[in-house]
């Protein structure tokens, strides 16, 4: 093991930092609100949808407007496996199936589709959030005669740390996988994907086994959501903004970097909860007007505009340090 | 030069005002309520002596302080659904408020005064999602006083266990399911004011129709919980009454284009057009019944065509659509109580938002809430419950109380207090021309059926 690699500056401090910050999360129910712990929640959820989504976007370059449909699907397994009328799995259990069943769709929509590049596989991933959608209808309305669902009520702490585990997951997989063999094979697609196989990787296995690893988490975050909304319906669970909120939010904070979503999420999700709240009758005006801006502006994000005044202060700095050097 | 601005300084313009609102969101722990649907009068400064059911105030009262009585709710202020919260329980709201604060205030024992009423009133966007957490917003951050209802029947299911579930009472304004009165057993919290499928308004639509003698009936149906609640309780209760559901169709809330779909039901020539649907959904379909000569006998629609705001939609004269049928309780003839009520409304938001199936059953939910303040001196939540779920109320539907369900259960107002169910615009308004067989019905008019044809354009 290269204990050089660990206690380095470029390891240590991020790692302190997030150790700290875990730290803080996990400790939020004893000192925090519980309306703190609610919105933290909300914010966690919104931070998974866009590291997901960014984990298998970012990398490839394939714009998947799909996670609505994941997410969707583990919000329905909750409905089905969690009723008010008493669980029929354990939460966890209904957890992980969310989860696998979100990415067993994924991987058979990926194998038939990822073929397709550029927006003809947005359209088709947002072709399929519809579809999902539109199936739902149909089959409640038909077959079920289902009127609503509810969804058995679970304590706000309960959610907030399985929620807080889910991101910790997706956040440990994510840092693994970009230091692999797998996460470099992604880059090379996202560069040129003729070029990576004619290197030898397998494109398709590649595509599709990280869009089923995104969609676990998409999914997984689903079922655990749809307890807080208590109420679910194929609109409810299959809302076409959680299609395009990750997209929003990993532009906004910047993909460059694994906490670049992260930022991007926690931002605009407290940003659009002060808003709401705020200015309830000019939030989305407000709210628009800083979208506009920040893709116009901040096209590497958040994280890019840091790097770059970073670099603008190194620069100045090591133009003082000459110019005193050059003095003596 | 531009390039640097363009590079550092827009973008640094764009963090200050993230950071700046995150400061000012942060620094304000209590946030200032926000205004009412519409500005009210401040008020006044030193309140009148309280009226006769009140007890004698004390000069000086010794129990906790507070200077108002916050009533939190999370609304459509924008997003599908915002013209029916505009025009439903939204004027409720307003006009409540106005009058209570002219006369200084709701009389709250336990504070020895009156304290006027101030709103907390977030956008939920018409996102079922946002408006469970404002809900948890409102009653764990602003710690209001007294929750409102949200609007549409999706968002009522969702918000009755999140209210129950931190012991706030919840009347319920705009919707109403069957799904709903099942979950009343274990939400004793929740109490469901508005009729709607089976409550009672489809069993007597189709007795009405069955007796003029229609046999078959065509139904599109919003792709959503109101949808589906009222295309399956038609596809039961026709039947019994002898009318064949010859059609049964969904359509997605994003639906625009009803030229195929109308042109379909024309083309079967049913007895009944119904659309259960919103405003979005039943105004493209009545212009294009217009626009294609779609007339059938019956043409039943809500909700939506029970608004002033549907009158006006098809040229500006409410009189081409005379004939149309729509959920309706009462109008101006009911009572003279009634007639004050629209009077007022009117005064208040206009004409086009009035609303002949809600505001019958809205204006009694705050007579309820400020009566059971009144009554029992607090804002305690519990006792609130109680009191409500125990007593009747002397209010504009004459005797009003809650059918409770279960020892431990929520309640449904029962279908003695409704005045009626179903309206039809006759001659520019709306008129009350079915209801049940108990006694507080009140016809204003006869249903014309078959309805007249559609103007010659």
């Amino acid at each position: 093991m290269n204990i050089t690699r660990f206690t380095s500056k470029g390891f240590l401090i991020p790692g302190l930092i997030s150790l700290v910050i875990l730290i803080a999360l996990v400790t939020l129910p004893f000192y925090g609100s519980l309306y703190n712990v609610i919105m933290v929640t909300s914010i966690l959820m919104y931070i998974i949808l866009t590291v997901s989504w960014v984990l298998f976007s970012g990398p490839t370059g394939y714009m998947s407007l799909a996670t609505a449909a994941f997410f969707g699907i583990g919000i329905y397994a909750s409905a089905i496996f969690l009723p008010n009328t008493g669980a029929i799995l354990p939460l966890l259990v209904v957890v992980v199936i969310g989860g696998l069943v979100s990415s067993l769709v994924a991987l058979g929509v990926g194998a038939l589709t990822l073929r397709l590049r550029g927006i003809y596989f947005a359209i088709f991933t947002f072709g399929l959030v519809v579809l999902i959608l539109e199936l739902g209808n149909w089959w409640e309305h038909t077959v079920t005669h289902t009127r609503g669902r509810f969804v058995m009520l679970v304590d706000n702490d309960v959610i907030f740390y399985i929620m807080l585990a889910i991101f910790v997951l997706l956040m440990l997989t994510t840092y693994l996988i970009r230091r692999s063999k797998f996460g470099l094979a992604m880059r090379s697609i996202g560069e040129n994907e003729e070029a990576a196989a004619h290197i030898g990787v397998n494109v398709t296995m590649v595509k599709v086994i990280t869009f089923a690893i995104s969609a676990f988490f998409m999914g997984a975050a689903g079922v655990i959501w749809a307890t807080k909304l208590t109420y679910v319906d194929p609109y409810v669970a299959f809302n076409p903004l959680f299609s395009f909120m990750p997209v929003l939010m990993a532009i906004f904070g910047g993909m460059g970097q694994i906490y670049g979503p992260v930022i991007g999420a926690v931002i605009f999700a407290y940003l659009q909860e002060k808003l709401q709240t705020e200015f309830p009758y000019y939030y989305m005006l407000i709210f628009g007007f800083v979208l506009v801006a920040a893709i116009l502006y901040l096209p590497d994000g958040l994280i890019g505009l840091i790097q770059k005044l970073w670099r603008l202060i190194r620069r100045w700095r090591k133009g003082g340090a000459a110019k005193q050097d050059a003095n003596t | 030069m531009w390039k640097k601005i363009r590079k550092y300084i827009i973008p640094l313009s764009i963090c200050l005002i993230l950071i700046s609102t995150a400061v000012a969101g942060c620094a304000e722990e209590e946030p200032a309520p926000a205004p009412a649907p519409a500005p009210s009068p401040a008020p006044e400064p030193e309140p009148e002596p309280a009226p006769a059911p009140e007890p004698e105030p004390e000069p000086e009262p010794a129990g906790p302080t507070k200077n108002s009585i916050v009533i939190g709710a999370s609304r459509p202020l924008s997003g599908p659904n915002a013209p029916i919260g505009d025009a439903a329980f939204g004027p409720i709201m307003q006009m409540w408020q106005e009058r209570v604060n002219a006369e200084g205030g709701i009389y709250v024992e336990e504070y020895g005064k009156k304290l006027p009423v101030e709103y907390i009133i977030y956008d939920d966007a018409t996102d079922v999602g946002t408006m469970v957490r404002l809900t948890e917003k409102l009653i764990l951050e602003d710690e209001v006083d007294i929750l409102f209802s949200a609007c549409g029947t999706a968002f009522i299911s969702a918000q009755a266990p999140v209210a129950n579930k931190y012991g706030m009472v919840l009347l319920t304004a705009e919707g109403g399911a069957t799904i709903m009165r099942d979950a009343l057993y274990g939400l004793p919290y929740v109490f469901i004011s508005l009729p709607f499928s089976d409550h009672y308004q489809l069993p007597v639509f189709a007795e009405m129709a069955a007796a003029k003698g229609a046999k078959t009936a065509y139904i599109i149906t919003i792709a959503d919980l109101h949808g589906v609640e009222y295309g399956g309780v038609a596809a039961i209760e026709f039947p019994k009454y002898g009318i064949e559901v010859i059609a049964n169709k969904s359509v997605p809330i994003t639906y625009t284009d009803f030229s195929l779909l109308v042109k379909d039901a024309k083309a079967a020539d049913p007895d009944l057009f119904c659309v259960f649907a919103y405003p979005p959904i039943i105004m493209p379909v009545t212009g294009e019944m217009m626009a294609i000569g779609f007339n059938p006998p019956a043409v039943l629609m809500g909700p939506g065509a029970n608004f002033g705001f549907y009158g006006i939609s098809f040229g500006g004269d409410p009189m081409t659509i005379n004939g149309v049928t729509c959920f309706a309780a009462a109008n101006e003839k009911t009572s003279p109580e009634f007639a004050q009520l629209y009077a007022d409304l009117e005064a208040l938001v206009g004409w086009p938002n009035l609303d002949w199936w809600g505001h019958p059953y809205y204006a009694p939910l705050v007579q309820i809430w400020q009566e059971a303040i009144e009554v029992t001196g607090t804002l305690d939540q519990d006792v609130l419950r109680d009191y409500i779920a125990s007593n009747q109320f002397d209010t504009i539907l004459g005797n009003t109380y809650f059918e409770m369900f279960g020892e431990f259960g929520g309640g449904l107002m029962v279908k003695d207090t409704h005045p009626g169910e179903i309206g039809q615009w006759q001659d520019g308004t709306v008129e009350i021309v079915g209801g049940g067989d108990w006694p507080g019905v009140v016809l204003t008019s006869d249903w014309v059926y078959p309805k007249p044809d559609w103007p010659t354009p």
